[in-house]
């Protein structure tokens, strides 16, 4: 009899506990998706100091919306100039000390609906999300402390500082498997406008000389899919999901890339596939972009290229298993402990 | 570049500007590259500062604070007598976080220097690698097609992620000196 109970009551209290542990897994998730709706959909002028294990930048961001569309205006205080504005149509990255202005069409096509993030009910299962207390502050003003702490060793953890009013990100820290920070985005100031004049999203770059270069084009004009079908990673880490593909045009190549997107809700990896180089395979590569990794390498004469905001060892684990779709169109999860 | 213009890129990064004051410098920000090389600089020193355990050793880093710091020499003759940061107890470190961090910094002059060069544990900064979280057979600087090719990459790419992540990403794009920091060719055939 008091077997019974006592299991009646730990039955109770396991219940209570997935109870309160999905509560607070829809809170995390909640708050992630306030974040997004914010970043996405308010009018935002603020400075931010980027620093990773290597340097620290200055930058402001001004970000308007206006008729349910969304410009931005993203530019480096210390010293290289670079830029980035999204216009309505375009995203125009300015690099002086390159004398290039890179121009890709707007993937959302400018709409704010579409530019929001899915986090969706699958985001636990590759992360865990924690809610802290009330009760931390940062910039004079109250914060909520989000921790995103991966499940695996396949992609990266965040710490975030929500505005309790506002879910804007304050403070946000990436980190890598082992919860060392690898990527830091601290505010120093954020001004939230009713409105923010147009002229504060013009570039201030003088691109006069410049070279452009248009590595994508709308995807109406672009050619069809080659005939063979294109080609698929044969491995994924677990959740991440196709999102979409599309071709992207290579300048100086009359064959485009194709263009592959994954994400697992939270981080997205890109995979393009270009006819490989007349001079034959090149060796392997890996690049670093603060917490976005990069991996090249040939496979059957083409040049593929996986990036994302994951570890290294993703990208090339994901690069290296791409082949020419052969009826398996359903890549395979990742083999548990594979990636280096 | 005046006192007044200095003391306001400081109180703008320790985050007490008041509002009123803040549009025209940001309007002037806009305008004049070097204000914004001197505010850049005047961050990376807060940064400095608030970092632990020399976070940031980027190869110019050094040069970039010094080149702030001589932007400043009438502030720095002034206090040359202060107490080099190499000698402030570690528990003194914490308290850095909560006060006016840029605007002491530069009125410290000298000091910042010793900051900056020596931290507590005495390790040099500017001398201090961070090791990576991934590290390959051999590393090379990459060539403008590289990182013009990646850079293509990598915006396209960024229409796709969240908005704070596409924020971090496109952030690493802007990062100068070299906004590709590594590029590694790895050893043997592909797979």
């Amino acid at each position: 009899m008091r077997g019974a109970a006592t299991r009646r009551a730990a039955v109770c209290v396991a219940a209570c506990l997935l109870a309160f542990s999905a509560s607070a897994e829809d809170d995390a998730r909640a708050w992630i998706e306030r974040m997004s709706e914010s970043l996405a959909t308010r009018n935002y002028d603020g400075l931010f100091t980027h620093s990773t294990g290597r340097q620290a930048e200055t930058m402001r961001i001004v970000h308007r919306v206006d008729e349910g569309k969304s410009f931005e205006r993203l530019v480096s205080l210390d010293g290289s100039g670079r830029e980035i504005v999204r216009t309505r149509e375009e995203v125009h990255a300015y690099l002086p000390d390159r004398r290039v202005v890179i121009v890709e069409p707007r993937g959302d096509d400018g709409s704010l609906l579409k530019s929001l993030p899915t986090p969706g009910p699958a985001l636990d299962r590759n992360y865990q999300l924690v809610v802290g207390p009330k009760g931390s502050r940062l910039l004079g003003r109250e914060v909520r402390v989000i921790d995103v702490r991966p499940r695996d060793i396949y992609r990266y953890g965040y710490r975030l500082w929500l505005d309790e009013d506002t879910a804007m990100p304050l403070q946000s820290i990436v980190t890598n498997g082992i919860g060392n920070p690898i990527e830091i985005i601290r505010f120093t100031q954020l001004q939230m406008k009713d409105r923010i004049p147009a002229h504060d999203i013009e570039p201030t770059v003088d691109a006069t000389g410049f070279q452009w270069i248009r590595t994508g084009r709308k995807l109406a004009a672009m050619p069809q899919l080659p005939r063979n079908g294109g080609w698929r990673p044969m491995r994924l880490p677990p959740g991440f999901r196709l999102v979409t593909s599309r071709l992207q045009p290579i300048p100086g190549s009359p064959m485009p890339a194709q263009h592959l997107i994954f994400s697992d809700g939270i981080a997205a990896i890109s995979v393009f596939i270009e006819p490989g180089a007349q001079t034959g395979p090149r060796p392997p590569e890996t690049s670093s972009m603060g917490s976005a990794n990069a991996y090249s390498t040939s496979v059957h004469g083409h040049v593929v290229t996986a990036i994302g905001e994951v570890p290294a060892a993703t990208v090339r684990e994901i690069a290296n298993s791409v082949a020419p779709v052969q009826g398996s169109a359903v890549p395979a999860d990742f083999p548990a402990g594979s990636a280096r | 570049m005046t006192d007044q213009i200095r003391e306001q890129l400081s109180a703008l990064l320790d985050g007490e500007l008041p509002r009123d004051e803040m549009g025209l410098l940001m309007r002037r920000l806009d305008k004049d590259p070097e204000l914004r090389r001197a505010f850049g600089s005047y961050a990376l020193i807060g940064e400095a500062l608030r970092a632990p355990g020399g976070r940031i050793a980027a190869p110019s880093f050094a040069a970039r604070v010094s080149a702030a710091i001589g932007d400043a020499p009438a502030i720095a003759e002034k206090t040359s007598t202060a107490r080099p940061a190499a000698a402030v107890p570690l528990q003194q470190q914490a308290a850095l976080w909560k006060r006016p961090i840029v605007r002491t910094a530069l009125a410290a002059g000298a000091a910042v220097t010793a900051v900056l060069l020596f931290r507590p544990d005495g390790t040099p900064v500017a001398q201090r690698e961070v090791t990576p979280a991934n590290s390959f057979a051999m590393s090379a600087s990459p060539t403008p097609a590289q990182t013009q090719r990646l850079a293509g990459y990598l915006v396209a790419h960024s229409q796709f992620s969240t908005p704070m992540v596409r924020r971090n990403v496109l952030s690493s794009l802007l990062a100068a000196d070299p906004g590709i920091t590594r590029v590694s060719h790895e050893m043997g055939e592909a797979p």
